[in-house]
């Protein structure tokens, strides 16, 4: 077809044109609060850590350029490295122990259990319930004379540990009061996931002659694989972020044994006045979280099935 | 019939959108925080119901000194440098604020409070005299005036009179104050299953009378390098970590944050306990009977930590003269009669001390030590301007060593280079605030 009769594409009638670019500007409008706020409060503040860091600034007097000597800082000192191996100590225990309560849980009310809305409520009440009010009374639970934890041992003849003022027990005290905390969140979208998978694929399954166990590993847990992959994301980034419970329960003591990232970046900050140090620490803290995230979508490919 | 629903055009909503993001904006500005020049404000920490009755009378009498309104801005101890900080930061300071004495150098050497002395020297009719020795000394830094003190005391030692009765043991003398020794045997005869000699806090802020006590300090004088090393020091290092793991006389700490001396004290099983007597508002409360005396004399004396708190005004108060006067009427004696009266502490002017009257009966005792009439003294607690950090570092590391987890050399070796650090980082600052000065 020479382009001499070849038939000239229609033009666009303007007012179908303009009404196109109406959506366009509509569907921008309706995105510009969004954007607005996550321009404010998340690109805005992560750009003035970063050039915070590079300043040595008390607040109050005027800042001057230390260009990269707070991240060289970081390298000697005892306390920050103390608080990443806490914050990762306390990520790497809390966040399998809690997926595998939660996991356990969601089993178990998936079997078509009565009452299950009230099952789930109730066992979503510690996620929900704020962790300051926890801590409080975990605190209690844990007073190594009178509190409820070491009485339960002493009935099993075990003399329980002065826990929260215990150098080797105080990270498990709070490990353990984070996971009762936060397995709610997670056993309700594994419970979810669970409810999502097709029945017919168990019967077939049971037709085939499959165990209970085999069901389990070669279904339940592949079909189950983008909610835990959902659940284990958010967890890791929520627990490197740990702050509440180490302040009110232990205030990151004894000595630095229970001294998360967070609540250091915080003292270096708001208590120290050192604003470019702690905006040094919170943006190692942002690539160690970035870090571990990319790692984790990388896996993904391997580990997690989106087919039906 | 088909019933025809409601449209909203795209115009229209957008319409209604722009309506609402300024109705919005009209409503943001209606509930920002509105300076009216005419108010007069002032901050102060209040963290219970008692505390802010004393400071809404405290508001009262200044709106009706000044003939202005006033708006005291009280928010609980815990949060209020925070706070404060932020005010500063951010422009939205009060005209006057409390500062704890401790703070004083650390706002001080960041250029955050001005110095007072050209408005004291000019004002013929404010009598700084009138203020205990310690206070001004408190409320000072690198020989300026930042505050106006509106209480100052020693810390003392109350005593169970109940149970030293119950126990036929002799109770302290009012004046004189006995040697760690004789304290140390005195607290052990009381202990038995659930029942407890002393108590006190494991932290800096209660060992640094010990220090004092026997001669020693966290820092040197000139604050360039840390002395906790030093033998006097040391010296009391073991002694108070003594009574908590040697021999033992004090309750066990169940945790860190929440151990409170006051509640084991009021608990009624502990003989004495080391505190101020801004506690004397709790101790009341009680269902014994108690008292107190001077703190035990070691080595060098019995030199207990002096504490004070001032009102100070930030570089950044435009309003000078009225916040002097405003400050005036915070820290004249009426006002403070009002503080001392209600049994907050003893107030920072010597005109005003016989409002903080008893119970207990021997309250004069603090007066007493302020004015040097008694042997038993006190001494001026000693900070520098990065002193949140020695405070945070020494909170740290310190009550491992009551909880017998760490020996105290290995405490010794593990915070003198990093107090040395902070102590050169001290240095620098002056140096800092000094140049910008132009002095």
């Amino acid at each position: 077809m020479s382009a001499a009769t070849a038939p000239a594409p229609a033009p666009a009638p303007a007012r179908a044109r303009g009404s196109k670019e109406k959506v366009w500007l509509v569907a921008w409008l309706f995105l510009l609060p969004s954007f607005l706020g996550f321009a404010i409060f998340t690109v805005g503040p992560v750009i003035a850590a970063a050039v915070i860091s590079l300043l040595d600034w008390n607040l109050f007097s005027p800042p001057t350029f230390v260009w990269f000597e707070n991240f060289g800082r970081l390298t000697g000192d005892p306390t920050f490295w103390a608080s990443l191996r806490n914050t990762a100590i306390f990520t790497f225990t809390s966040v399998p122990l809690s997926i595998l309560v939660s996991l356990l849980l969601a089993l178990l009310l998936n079997r078509g259990v009565r009452w299950i809305t009230g099952f789930r409520s109730l066992l979503l009440l510690p996620y929900a319930t704020i962790t300051v009010a926890v801590s409080f009374v975990w605190m209690w639970l844990y007073i190594p004379t009178d509190g409820l934890v070491n009485r339960v041992l002493g009935l099993v003849g075990i003399d329980g540990p002065a826990w929260l003022v215990s150098d080797v027990w105080a990270m498990p005290a709070l490990v353990f009061m984070s996971v009762w905390k936060s397995f709610g969140f997670a056993m309700v979208i594994l419970l979810a996931g669970m409810q999502g998978i097709p029945e017919t694929l168990y019967e077939a399954a049971r037709v085939d002659g499959a165990s209970a166990w085999q069901r389990f590993r070669s279904i339940t847990l592949p079909m189950l694989s983008p909610a835990m992959f959902f659940v284990v994301v958010t967890s890791i980034i929520g627990s490197f972020q740990v702050f509440d419970q180490a302040l009110i329960m232990t205030n990151g003591g004894p000595g630095t044994s229970t001294t998360t990232l967070v609540m250091y970046i915080y003292r270096t900050g708001f208590e120290n006045y050192n604003q470019g140090y702690a905006a040094a620490q919170s943006l190692v803290l942002f690539a160690f979280i970035a870090l571990i995230t990319a790692a984790q979508f990388l896996t993904q490919r391997r580990l997690v099935h989106y087919d039906q | 019939m088909e019933l025809s629903r409601p449209q909203l055009s795209r115009r229209t909503l957008m319409r209604s959108g722009a309506l609402g993001v300024g109705l919005a904006a009209l409503a943001g500005a209606g509930c920002a925080p509105r300076a009216d020049p005419d108010t007069l404000s002032w901050s102060m920490w209040s963290s219970t119901a008692a505390e802010t009755e004393v400071w809404d009378d405290f508001n009262a009498y200044v709106e009706e000194s000044l003939g202005r309104e006033a708006i005291a801005h009280l928010t609980p101890s815990s949060g209020y440098a925070t706070k404060m900080d932020l005010q500063l930061v951010s422009g939205t300071q009060s005209m006057v604020h409390g500062v704890n004495g401790w703070l004083v150098p650390t706002y001080a050497g960041r250029g955050a409070l001005r110095p007072l002395n050209d408005l004291i020297e000019d004002d013929p009719e404010f009598d700084h005299d009138d203020f205990f020795e310690p206070i001004r000394r408190i409320s000072s830094f690198d020989d300026r005036t930042y505050g106006i003190g509106f209480d100052v005391a020693p810390m003392v030692l109350y005593y169970n009179k109940t149970l030293f009765e119950a126990e036929g043991i002799a109770t302290p003398h009012p004046e004189i104050a006995m040697s760690w020794e004789e304290f140390r045997e005195l607290a052990a005869a009381f202990v038995k299953p659930n029942q407890y000699g002393f108590c006190c806090g494991p932290s800096i802020d209660d060992g640094i009378s010990w220090l004092y006590s026997a001669g020693g300090n966290v820092m040197n004088t000139e604050q360039t390098e840390s002395t906790l090393h030093a033998p006097e020091a040391r010296h009391a290092i073991d002694f108070m970590v003594g009574l908590f793991t040697q021999d033992p006389v004090t309750p066990p700490i169940d945790n860190l944050v929440s151990t409170s001396s006051l509640a084991n004290f009021l608990d009624g099983n502990v003989a004495m306990m080391q505190n101020g007597p801004w506690q004397v508002l709790n101790v009341r409360k009680a269902d014994f009977e108690w008292d107190i005396a001077p703190f035990p004399a070691g080595p060098a004396g019995s030199l207990p930590r002096l504490s004070g708190s001032c009102f100070g005004i930030p570089t950044a108060t435009k309003d000078v003269p009225m916040a002097w006067e405003l400050m005036k009427v915070l820290t004249s004696k009426q006002a403070l009669d009002i503080y001392a009266r209600a049994g907050r502490n003893n107030p920072a002017r010597q005109s005003a001390s016989t409002a903080f009257a008893p119970p207990p009966a021997n309250l004069g005792l603090v007066q007493k030590i302020l004015a040097g009439e008694v042997e038993a003294s006190g001494h001026q607690y000693d900070v520098t301007t990065n002193w949140n950090e020695v405070r945070n570092l020494l909170a740290q590391e310190f009550p491992q060593v009551f909880l017998g987890q760490r020996s105290v050399d290995e405490f010794l070796d593990s915070v003198r280079p990093r107090l040395d650090v902070l102590m050169a980082q001290n240095t620098d600052n002056i140096r800092q605030l000094r140049m910008s000065e132009g002095r």
